[in-house]
């Protein structure tokens, strides 16, 4: 037990010093020309990301989000960040260490989006927002929003009360201000405030989910939301495949770098460590990112290890029936699972066979990691009763027991005994396997960290928290499975 | 109280080819019988003693035991083990449960006794298999003469009017033979009805009241055990009671391969635990052949040995022969190199016998 609890924290420790580890070198950027042979950083399939990608001679690494790909550059992995000018205004430049080495020779618009196939909402909505131009509305946001200064959480606009109804579903692949964030559970941002107004006007209420870009793609084609935003710039390409609302304003592309200078702090550790704590679970209530994220971590795994478990008995009856057609049917489907990924059987589920029923996300993903853990499980049971030898059955028989009685007075228990262990590893597997549903827009614990980390730029505090967070579950599933094993004495 | 007949089991091959197991098998067993079951392996003995329990289903015939017709579709089947108990030959104690355990388990469950009583009477019973010491071990410890006796143990704890026995010995080390067997005698004396398999021929004609010798899946023989091991019908019983181990060469030319012969006969030798008889036997087989009898081809040369007399026998036939092919000089020769010589015809030729 000592030796585990050391090892464990050399981890953690390890982990701290490369997120402390900063690279010394500066880069100076005249053009984009002098990009050549450098690292650069974009939002993987964001419009930076075709941008740049013509380029040969630059090393370009796509992150899944901006948060890791500030990380990225803050541990010295790549030299240059390619954002939208907006996302890191001069106070989070200032906190983070980071200038704006040079902005792109071009500003590109950004609208939010529609799908192709509704077009009576682009439409309408289209109508909402050339008279919110008219009216003044529009404008009245975006001097709000972008300006310059930092927007303390006093100063955020009140929401006004949503109308009852169909909710307008929209997915955001950013959370930063000041196009969409999150405050405790309220969304704010200029996007956001012009999706409250279109709603508004569509008497509709709205809902908003965290995403990432592609996972969004998928959701608006496949109809699983109305809108999609998050700083969308508006291309031709994209024009051919959504349907976009006129742009609301366009911003320059900002290369990022490390401001050397604005660096050295040095707090000590444990005054870093301290504050970032307080930063990351306290500022905004930000706790009840991972207290929510936790319960639905809790939901989603339990409710798919009990319909796992209960499948996996159909599975294991179907893989022992008489019939050749059942056999193949239980072999193909076992053979199919464990050929693909997890995360693709998730986004099969929900984007395609799923797309057009309203079943919540929730409810797909215990499908799909049910579906996985089934078969796990029917081999696991295979696995045991195989091993309790035939004699222990003929002896059961042979005393006068009838078939049932045999099965469990004798066999099960035994058989009990012997897949507990690998059931319980399986168990644990799918608790940790839980951290890909972030993908469906569902907030588990990894994808609340997400949202904080998307906040306040940490990764150290966030990902310590959530690692200890889900050793503590395991362990505690662990033990609650072995509750499970048979008693020593049956009489 | 059992009367089983036309008794049949059929099993199938892979390719759908029918393998029969069981042919036609009838007997009667009446309460008090000690039954020992003897015969060489595969020939469907303990297939036979499975069928009586239906752990194994037959395929033809019927059995009915008190007057019921066992394989009658609805027949309480766990009803008819409960009285009829089985001891198996890997013991097939429960692996999760004491030695107390393992016998108080069924009483518990199926008799409904309270814990108390069937604890009592457990005890009771592992004390008469001496195993009440080890009451509270698992069965993981036990060496396997003290598993079968728990097993035998767990099986009287169901008061069974009948206990099958499919070859109680044949998994044990021969040091541990005997606790079991003076286990089994013990039962018998008190008047228990059993159906044994086994191997032990010594402990078959002691104990039993009756043998059954089966061969080639059926009761080729059926007796007491004077009868059986004194004065066999049939000489398959006979062979087969004595332990009578032969091994055959045909001797048909001058390009027969001697060499290959004496090296079986040596194998023969070390194999029937007779190795001091090895070079007699290959002297004696080198004098008959290349001096004696050369000028008969082809001849059959057959050793056999049968342990319960250990007597060891050389056989040269030769068919369509009518008299002796030995001259009194080579039998003068013969006679001080082995116990005994015997010339006679047979229905197929003439037959010189040397024992040795």
């Amino acid at each position: 037990m000592k030796k585990k609890i050391k090892f464990i924290l050399l981890l953690f420790i390890s982990i701290f010093l490369a997120s402390c580890d900063k690279k010394e070198c500066s880069i100076v950027l005249r053009s984009e020309a002098d990009l050549s042979g450098l690292r650069v950083g974009v939002s993987s399939g964001s419009f930076f990301d075709i941008y740049l990608t013509p380029r040969k001679d630059i090393t370009l690494h796509r992150f899944m989000t901006l948060s890791d790909n500030l990380q990225a550059l803050l541990n010295g992995k790549i030299d240059v960040l390619l954002e939208s000018e907006v996302l890191f205004n001069s106070v989070v430049q200032k906190e983070q260490g980071i200038k704006i080495a040079m902005k792109s020779p071009f500003s590109f618009p950004a609208g939010i989006a529609f799908s192709k196939k509704d077009v009576e909402l682009a439409r309408s909505c289209s109508a909402v927002l050339k008279e919110m131009q008219a009216d003044g509305t529009m404008q009245r946001i975006k001097d709000f929003w972008l300006s310059e200064k930092y927007i303390s959480v006093d100063e955020l606009p009140a929401i006004p009360p949503e109308p009852k109804g169909k909710p307008l579903k929209v997915h955001t692949c950013t959370t930063m201000a000041p196009i969409s964030f999150l405050v405790g559970d309220k969304w704010y941002g200029i996007e956001v405030d012009i999706v409250r107004a279109l709603a508004a006007k569509l008497q509709r209420p709205v809902e908003f989910e965290f995403i990432d870009y592609s996972s969004a793609i998928l959701a608006l084609q496949t109809g699983a939301c109305d809108i999609m935003m998050g700083c969308i710039f508006i291309t031709e390409e994209r024009q051919q495949r959504f349907q976009f609302a006129e742009s609301y304003h366009a911003f320059s592309g900002a290369y990022y770098v490390i401001d050397q200078e604005a660096r050295e702090k040095g707090d000590g550790f444990w005054a870093n460590v301290q504050e970032s704590l307080w930063r990351n679970l306290i500022v905004e209530k930000r706790w009840r990112f991972i207290a929510h994220g936790l319960w639905e971590t809790i939901k989603i795994s339990t409710l798919s290890i009990l319909l796992g478990s209960l499948l996996g008995v159909g599975l294991l009856l179907m893989t022992r029936s008489r019939r050749r057609w059942v056999r193949a049917i239980a072999g193909g489907y076992n053979w199919f699972v464990a050929c693909v990924p997890q995360l693709v059987l998730l986004l099969i589920l929900f984007y395609v066979i799923f797309a057009q029923s309203s079943l919540s996300p929730w409810v797909v993903s215990v499908f799909a990691f049910a579906m996985t853990f089934a078969s796990a499980a029917s081999g696991i049971y295979a696995t045991s009763l195989n091993a309790i030898p035939p004699g222990q059955t003929e002896a059961g028989l042979a005393l006068g027991f009838t078939r049932l009685q045999t099965f469990i007075y004798i066999v099960f228990p035994q058989a009990v005994s012997r897949g507990l262990p690998l059931y319980k590893g399986q168990c644990v597997n799918l608790l940790k396997g839980t951290a890909i549903v972030g993908y469906i827009a569902i907030e588990d614990l990894t994808h609340a960290v997400e949202i904080i980390r998307s906040r306040t730029f940490d990764a150290f505090v966030p990902l310590l928290v959530i690692t200890i967070i889900y050793f503590l579950l395991a362990w505690l599933l662990g033990k609650l499975i072995e509750l499970g094993i048979p008693k020593k004495h049956v009489l | 109280m059992i009367t089983v007949s036309h008794l049949s089991k059929t099993y199938y091959n892979p390719d759908g080819t029918p393998f029969p197991v069981l042919k036609d098998v009838n007997c009667q067993i009446h309460p008090g019988e000690v039954i020992c079951i003897i015969g060489p392996s595969g020939t469907g003995k303990s297939t036979f003693l499975h069928m009586l329990n239906l752990l194994d289903p037959p395929t033809g015939g019927s059995i009915i035991v008190d007057g019921e017709d066992i394989l009658h579709k609805g027949y309480p089947v766990h009803k008819l083990r409960q009285k009829m108990g089985m001891v198996f030959q890997n013991f097939n104690l429960f692996e999760n449960m004491t030695v107390l355990e393992n016998v108080m388990f069924a009483p518990c469950k199926i008799l409904k006794q309270s814990a108390e009583e069937a604890r009592k009477e457990g005890m009771t019973l592992l004390r008469k298999v001496g195993m009440a010491e080890r009451a509270d071990a698992y069965p993981d410890s036990l060496s396997g003469g003290q598993k079968q006796r728990v097993a035998i143990a767990r099986c009287l704890a169901m008061k069974p009017k009948v206990i099958l026995f499919d070859e109680p010995t044949s998994a044990l080390d021969p040091t541990m033979v005997g606790e079991v067997l003076s286990v089994i005698r013990q039962l018998a004396q008190e008047g228990m009805t059993m159906l044994i398999v086994t191997h032990e021929m010594k402990f078959a004609r002691d104990v039993s009241t009756r043998i059954f010798y089966m061969q080639e899946g059926g009761i080729h023989e059926d007796g007491t055990p004077q009868q059986i091991f004194e004065n066999p019908v049939h000489s398959a019983t006979k062979a087969f009671v004595q332990r009578i181990r032969k091994e055959v060469f045909e001797v048909n030319g001058q390009d027969f391969d001697f060499l290959g012969m004496y090296t079986a006969l040596n194998r023969f030798c070390i194999k029937y635990n007779i190795p001091e008889k090895h070079q007699q036997a290959e002297d004696l087989i080198h004098l008959m052949l290349e001096d004696i009898m050369v000028s008969y081809r082809p001849i059959t040369v057959r050793i056999t040995q049968s342990e319960l007399s250990s007597v060891t026998a050389l056989d040269f036939m030769v068919e369509r022969l009518e008299t002796t092919p030995l001259s009194d000089a080579q039998r003068e020769r013969l006679t001080p190199l082995c116990r005994q010589v015997v010339e006679e015809p047979t229905k197929r030729g003439f037959r010189v016998k040397l024992i040795i």
